[in-house]
């Protein structure tokens, strides 16, 4: 038996310290900073703003009602309420027909399509909306023929007529966003297993009830987080607006959308706990997508 | 070169589960010890505790003279074959093999030397620049093996290394490893779940189920005198046959009276204190034979109806039903799983299906009446409560 | 066969009827800057000017506000490479420990990772902002770089990646030839998540260059912006769409041709950087989050 070397005492089932309890951490340590400073901080800061005045007494919901009241509160919400729902209906339909068109054979044309529809992606931001105003353009533009029969436009001042704007941003955003999704559609399709299709097909199933009643059930998960994720993204609208507000001479206001309100508040009005308001409306609508996405999926596992 | 010592090592899980349970085993200088169970039996977290990849709950795992608890894996001197083998795909099989090398600083030269030796052992020479999605799964292996060797451990640590292999290249293979092990002389302990590996390739085979050792000895005293129900029906392939049985005292002896048969015995006088008690009776196949080819020699013998034949060539294997029963414990039924085999026995619950290890000559067909011939001196009896063998001495 | 035809006929014609509708807008911009303003509005959008008209137009846009159109495209790589290499140095470790760790309020983390990272950066900027402000930090090139470089969905993928497609038993192999923890990452797990790296720079980057809310709030002196709220500067100043400022004494030159010029100018690189990421994108984005 051993030995000059003493028996370490260990007090049993409990035990958790040994060189394994903290494997990890250390690898973590310098992304946390980041996280709390540029992710928890700023979202518990809003909230402190949007609670309390000027002088940093709690006011209670009063910055809320405050800004709901506020003439401008409305439409702006009415709008980006629009613009999602219309971003949402052509990614819906859009987004999921075409993934499904592509996925088929010909997987060369199908690959080169797919690089097509996501290039316009590169250019997401004010490049994008700079693009399109010329395309909004009928003196320059290649649509010019759409623009005159579609919306009734002969000059650029036609084109962006208020009624037309939540169609317009809405056009801009899928442009730019629906090459993604369609990658994430087309991959999503791809996890259906072949035999499934086989059997379907030799069930006698043709290709569009095979896509229609398939497919598109089994990719419900899939286009559900597109929806929940676009729906808070589309409520941030921002950049669209903004750009386009500048080249209207002022025909388009600087607060069509929520965030741009916000923006006003805090850099004309200086008017900081009334734009902590908004943007916690805005980011209480982001934390519900979120939530909903985290929860209701099997895909954003926490344990492995 | 060291022996291992589990010193009433436990472990348990974070949500409770006992996956080892006061472990007492000792593993000499050189010795190649085998542990082996079913799924679950805590054979590997054994092996990664001594690895030290699991952390140790209780007691305490030495390695030579020293106390490994606390110590990483790379502190304690040891090798590893993984089960998926592990190797690093983006590292060239000669990279693979250095791999260890190179991080404990060995010098250039050496590690040269060393790579080279443990390819030739290997035959892996033709194979040094591949990387490891270009081999065989035998060639793979037999890279984990070589970066377990170069090392020239105190201990070699191996997790079911072969059962990725078709049966063929495991034959071989197992011969390979027993070799290899012979000549470094390396204590080694090798983890599988399959007992004849586990009887072909250890110089002791310890037998685990649900975190315990149930007995650790030579394979063939496994074999001969298992200690239990368990360790008897988990060694040997086809496994033992089990009844139930009942004792009786019958003239200067003891009689065992299973359904209509009933074998006399005159030297089975630790049996005695069962009397009228009921028992488990066990029986190898390869301790039975057909009556026929056994002759007129005194044997105890069964009467069954023949239900299938399975030629083997050397031997023929038959099964036959007989009017008894069973036994149905715990330990059966866990056996019965691990085979997958977890079909509720909805069979006449008073016929067994009994399997003999008979000679090829033999000339049962299905269907046929048979009388099998037991050796009385390989007869198995078990206490049905608890488990374990009824023995004289 | 016939109606398999027709079918695969209507298939194509509206994948290419989609195509022009993505492509056709990005194929004017790369013709625009070869014409003149002028031709712009008569000729044929997809005509081709004359390469002369280019270099007119590059020195009109050179020539604005004293060449700040070169500094706004180095802020913007400036920003974009700083924020990024921040990015893969904390994010893609931090996806590993995260996958493989065992230390107390692991599964906080990573919530609250996924939880920020779907929340949509945009209503942060805003308290980003006040908080930047109340730490005096509005004005360098940090009030970008930083919040920039906090980047949840590069965790998330690296994340994804060392919790589904790296063997534990490779780690454990590592460990138990000798490396500490640090070693095993940097021998073992990195190298072989080349793709993944590969794919958080693509991310990352994109997603810097193509940022306008925040340095837009953040930023104040112009020639300290990216490129992207360089552009709106451009916007502004320009007559083609604001009539008010030709007038006013300036001598500003950019048009139509300037402006598609700087937009394209704003694009190249992010288009560069997709055409090379574009197979490791397809298959690594999809692999990685979509089980193939």
């Amino acid at each position: 038996m051993a030995s000059s070397i003493a028996t370490s005492e260990y007090t049993g089932a409990t035990r958790r310290r040994g060189p394994r309890a903290l494997q990890g951490l250390p690898f973590v340590l310098p992304y946390l900073p980041l996280l709390i400073v540029f992710g928890i901080a700023p979202s518990i800061y809003a909230l402190d703003l949007a609670f309390t005045n000027v002088g940093g007494g709690w006011v209670g919901f009063h910055n809320f009602v405050r800004t709901y009241n506020d003439f401008r509160f409305l439409s702006a919400f009415r709008h980006v309420l629009i613009y999602t729902c219309v971003w949402l209906g052509a990614l819906i339909v859009f987004v999921v027909g075409l993934a499904l068109l592509l996925h088929g054979r010909a997987n060369r044309v199908s690959a080169t399509f797919r690089f097509l529809f996501y290039m316009p992606g590169a250019l997401a931001g004010s490049a994008a909306v700079l693009v399109w105003l010329f395309m909004l353009d009928p003196s320059v533009s290649p649509g010019a023929f759409f623009l005159h029969h579609v919306l009734g436009a002969d000059i650029f001042a036609q084109s962006i007529a208020p009624g037309n704007l939540p169609f317009i941003f809405a056009m801009i955003a899928f442009w730019t966003g629906a090459g993604g999704w369609i990658v994430v559609m087309y991959g999503a399709l791809n996890t259906i297993p072949h035999d499934l299709e086989e059997a379907a097909r030799i069930d006698g199933a043709g290709p569009i009830t095979i896509a229609l009643r398939l497919k598109l059930p089994l990719i419900r998960k899939w286009i559900a987080y597109m929806v929940i994720l676009s729906f808070a993204t589309g409520t941030q609208l921002f950049v669209e607006p903004q750009v386009v507000q500048t080249a209207s001479f002022g025909l388009v206001p600087d607060t069509w959308s929520a965030n741009q309100l916000a923006y006003q508040l805090a850099f004309r009005y200086a008017d900081f706990n009334g734009a902590a308001a908004i943007a916690v409306d805005l980011l209480m609508i982001g934390l519900v997508g979120a939530v909903l996405i985290v929860t209701r999926s099997g895909l954003f596992r926490t344990d492995d | 070169m060291a022996r291992v010592e589990f010193d009433d090592v436990s472990k348990v899980f974070a949500d409770g589960t006992r996956a080892v349970d006061r472990l007492d085993l000792q593993i000499t200088d050189g010795e190649f010890m085998v542990l082996v169970g079913p799924s679950g039996c805590g054979k590997t977290t054994a092996l990664r505790m001594v690895a030290g990849l699991e952390d140790i709950s209780d007691g305490v795992v030495r390695i030579g003279e020293r106390v490994v608890n606390d110590l990483t894996p790379k502190r304690r001197d040891i090798a590893m074959v993984f089960q998926s083998y592990a190797l690093y795909p983006h590292l060239s099989v000669r990279d693979n093999i250095a791999f260890p090398l190179k991080i404990a600083k060995v010098s250039k030269d050496e590690i040269g030397r060393r790579v080279a030796e443990a390819a030739r052992i290997l035959d892996l020479e033709p194979y040094l620049k591949r990387k490891p999605r270009a081999l065989s799964g035998g060639q793979r292996q037999r890279v984990a093996m070589g970066r377990a060797i170069v090392r020239q451990p105190a201990v070699f640590l191996m997790d079911e290394p072969l059962s990725n292999l078709d049966a063929k290249l495991r034959v071989q293979m197992r011969a390979d490893i027993k070799k290899i092990q012979s000549k470094l002389g390396v204590t080694s302990i090798y983890v599988t779940h399959d007992q004849v590996e586990a009887m072909t390739m250890g110089d002791r085979v310890a037998v685990m189920r649900k975190g315990e050792l149930q007995q650790v000895a030579p394979p063939q005293e496994l074999y001969d005198r298992p200690v239990n129900l368990f360790v008897a029906g988990f060694i040997g392939s086809p496994a033992m046959n089990m009844l139930e049985a009942r004792v009786e005292r019958a003239g200067g002896g003891v009689a065992v009276v299973l359904g209509d048969a009933r074998l006399e015995l005159s030297d089975h006088p630790w049996l005695a204190p069962y009397d009228g008690q009921p028992v488990v009776l066990g029986i190898r196949p390869e301790d039975m034979e057909d009556a026929a080819i056994a002759g007129d020699d005194g044997s105890p013998r069964l009467r069954g109806r023949v239900e299938l034949r399975e030629a083997l060539g050397a031997d023929v294997l038959v099964h036959f039903a007989v009017a008894a029963r069973s036994a149905v414990t715990e330990d059966v039924r866990e056996l019965a799983e691990d085979v997958g085999d977890d079909r509720l026995r909805s069979e006449d619950a008073g016929t067994a299906t009994l399997v003999g290890r008979f000679s090829p000559r033999t000339r049962v067909l299905e269907g046929d009446n048979v009388e099998v011939s037991v050796d009385r001196n390989a007869l198995h009896f078990f206490d049905p409560q608890t488990g374990l063998a009824i023995r004289g001495s | 066969m016939r109606i398999r035809m027709v079918g695969l006929g209507v298939r194509l014609t509206i994948l290419a009827a989609f195509a022009i509708f993505f492509i056709a807008p990005v194929l004017w911009l790369v013709l625009a800057p070869t014409k003149s303003d002028h031709a712009l509005i008569t000729s044929n959008p997809f005509a081709f000017g004359d390469f002369h008209n280019v270099a007119l137009a590059w020195k009109h846009l050179d020539a604005f506000s004293s060449h700040i159109f070169r500094r706004w495209v180095g802020n913007t790589l400036f920003y974009a490479v700083s924020a990024t290499a921040i990015t893969l140095v904390a994010g893609v470790p931090a996806g590993y420990g995260l996958a493989i760790g065992r230390f107390p309020g692991r599964k906080l983390v990573l919530s609250l990772t996924l939880v920020v990272m779907i929340v949509p950066g945009a209503a942060l900027v805003l308290p980003i902002f006040l908080e930047l402000n109340a730490v005096h930090l509005i004005g360098s090139s940090l009030s970008v770089i930083l919040p920039f470089s906090f980047f949840p969905f590069g965790v998330y993928l690296a994340y994804l990646y060392y919790a589904t497609a790296l063997p534990p038993s490779l780690l454990d192999a590592a460990r138990v030839d000798g490396c500490g923890e640090l070693q095993t990452f940097l021998r073992v797990a990195l190298p072989l998540a080349k793709p993944i790296v590969a794919l958080v720079f693509f991310f990352s980057f994109v997603a810097d260059w193509n940022n306008f809310f925040l340095p837009y709030v953040v930023l104040a002196d112009s020639n300290q912006y990216p490129i992207t709220v360089g552009l709106w500067d451009l916007l502004s100043s320009t007559p083609s769409f604001n009539p008010a400022v030709g007038g006013g004494g300036q001598s500003v030159k950019i048009f139509k041709p300037e402006l598609a010029l700087a937009t394209l100018i704003a694009v190249v690189p992010v288009a560069i950087v997709f055409l090379f990421s574009q197979r490791a994108l397809v298959r690594g984005l999809v692999g990685g989050a979509v089980k193939e």
